[in-house]
């Protein structure tokens, strides 16, 4: 299994990275699973290239590509100007918007006072909600205090084992769980695909499919 | 294999001089470049379709008839003609007339349009273009397939006995071609009916075009129309060139950095490195060309943007001036050495007459 930590932290050393990688190890206490780290930091400029030509750059297109295929996501954002900052925000616009759809996901946030620390539950939650992830109920919030107080390994603990629970190896021989009407939209000019190369390539619906689900009766 | 360019019509400032063409201008010079492309001997002029600014061709076979009156052999064509918006009943019309003015050299390009709100403007839902896409198309193949229709649909206003005229050219419709960048939908749409696949590549990576149009190749050989190889396939291309590579990056990058698509984002060199887009010698565009093939396997058709990004019509001109006299012929050349025994030409009307007067189709029932 493959879990993956999504930090949008930008210094160096990042607190963010620091609690990403803590719900990784909090989460491997339960699961065996091989774990990596995507720092969105690395992939600033690739992610506002895609913006600008609609298809990612291959770092990017690897990244997103190890996001939709991992089979638990941990996704960890300082908080800035009351909500995740537009860095994190920005990778999750580019990502297929079917990526999550049913994958099972921590929430992680970081900022300098506790006063910000319901911004997993206004802010983080609802993104993953209509990304149609499954958020796990404990979201961990760290400000600068609580790196020097107890609490905080006792609620990164909860969070990664709930986590866990919820990795469990997924039936894949399902068709995947996406509203029809969606998947059939054209693609937004940034809602983009997840990949330029995707290994198991399309899924076609058989054409007599289409034209008889549009009969008149 | 045809050669031609496509033009998306719009109207940009030339970001050197800040010079913003009128419409009236845009317009001439889209005529001026058609006739160009017929002077150099180039196959195929196509045009796109907009309803909105900055772009002119609202009303592509209008034009695309004036283009014939003034030319013998170009194929006249569209890039693309929305289906998800028109009337099917009109464009069969529309395309029918268009063949009889110009004896049989026109095909089309089905594409559903990337602005949101055409959609509404035109009384649809772009939520439908997919299932837009496939009734109005299965519609419009009937109108020119059968004389006589009775139809009725989940979009359009029912038909009873209605018979669309002129009728095609000698009994034979316009070739149809699918566009789609994105969508495997209409990869499918295509193969099913057989009908020819455009990827207008332009924007994208050589890996995205490699998976649409191995998709479209497949399914066709699914459907019993041929083997993969003998899909009938499209691609675009964008190019700039002067004799001297610099002087072609010197001269286009001012329009590269501001061009409405990818302006402001990539470097020229990044984007170049990434999709066909090729600013250089006329050498450099015949090998970066000849490398589609690589990827795409042997093709039909193949169209370069020209005219677009605010560039003088006096640049662009001499553009097509180099296209036609230096590269296309070196592709012919080329392309036509490296193609094996059994991939089809691309579709001429008198070359789809003779194979229907061959093979009588059987038409479907109505």
């Amino acid at each position: 299994m493959k879990l993956i930590a999504v930090s949008a932290g930008l210094g160096s050393p990042s607190s963010t990275r620091l609690l990403a990688d803590r719900l990784t190890a909090a989460t491997l206490m339960h699961v065996d699973a091989e774990p990596e780290v995507i720092e969105l930091r690395d992939l600033a400029t690739e992610i506002a290239r895609h913006f600008t030509t609609g298809f990612p750059p291959a770092r990017l297109a690897a990244a997103l590509d190890a996001v939709a295929a991992a089979d638990g996501l941990i996704a960890v954002t300082p908080v800035f100007a009351a909500s995740y900052s537009g860095l994190f925000k920005s990778f999750f616009d580019v990502l297929d918007k079917d990526a999550l759809t049913g994958k099972p996901v921590l929430l992680g946030a970081t900022g300098g006072t506790a006063r910000h620390s319901l911004a997993t539950e206004h802010a983080l939650r609802p993104l993953f909600t209509y990304l149609r992830a499954l958020a796990v109920p404990t979201a961990v919030y760290a400000a600068s205090e609580d790196w020097g107080e107890e609490g905080l390994d006792r609620r990164i603990a909860r969070a990664g084992a709930e986590l866990a629970r919820f990795m469990a190896p997924a039936d894949r021989a399902g068709a995947p769980d996406t509203d029809t009407a969606a998947a059939i939209a054209p693609r937004s000019l940034t809602g983009a695909i997840t990949s330029v190369d995707p290994a198991d390539g399309f899924e076609v619906v058989p054409f007599a499919q289409r034209l008889e689900a549009l009969r008149v009766r | 294999m045809q050669f031609g360019i496509f033009t998306v019509g719009d109207v940009t400032p030339d970001p050197t001089t800040g010079r913003v063409p009128s419409e009236h201008e845009r317009i001439k010079a889209m005529l001026a470049i058609a006739l160009k492309a017929e002077e150099v001997g180039l196959d195929v002029f196509a045009t796109g379709e907009h309803h909105n600014p900055p772009f002119v061709p609202s009303s592509p076979t209008t034009m695309l008839g004036y283009i014939a009156a003034r030319t013998e052999n170009l194929i006249l064509s569209t890039s693309t003609t929305l289906i998800t918006t028109n009337d099917p009943v009109k464009i069969a019309e529309d395309f029918a007339m268009l063949q009889h003015l110009a004896d049989g050299r026109v095909d089309l390009m089905m594409g559903r349009g990337n602005t949101g709100p055409v959609y509404p403007w035109f009384g649809k839902d772009i939520r439908d273009g997919i299932d837009l896409a496939i009734e109005n198309y299965a519609l419009l193949r009937r109108l020119w397939d059968e004389d006589t229709v009775t139809w009725k649909g989940k979009f359009r206003t029912p038909l009873q006995s209605f018979t669309s005229t002129p009728r095609p050219l000698d009994g034979v419709a316009p070739f149809v071609w699918h566009g789609s960048i994105r969508s495997p939908e209409i990869a499918e749409q295509a193969a099913y009916y057989g009908d020819g696949f455009f990827h207008n590549n332009i924007f994208w990576p050589a890996s995205h075009t490699r998976q649409m149009v191995n998709l479209y190749r497949q399914r066709y050989a699914h459907y019993g129309h041929g083997t993969p190889e003998q899909a009938v396939v499209g691609l675009g291309g964008h190019v700039f060139m002067r004799r001297n590579s610099q002087d072609a990056v010197r001269e286009f990058r001012p329009y590269f950095d501001n061009a409405p698509v990818y302006g402001h984002g990539p470097s020229l060199e990044e984007f170049a490195s990434q999709t066909p887009l090729t600013v250089g010698s006329p050498q450099q565009v015949i090998e970066r060309t000849l490398s589609f093939r690589d990827y795409v396997g042997d093709y039909q058709r193949q169209l370069f943007l020209m005219d677009h990004a605010g560039l003088p019509l006096k640049t662009v001109l001499e553009q097509i001036d180099m296209l036609g006299e230096e590269v296309v012929p070196v592709l012919r050349k080329e392309f036509a050495s490296l193609r094996p025994a059994g991939v089809p030409d691309a579709p001429t009307h008198s070359a789809r007459v003779a194979a229907a007067r061959e093979t009588p189709k059987e038409k479907t029932q109505a």
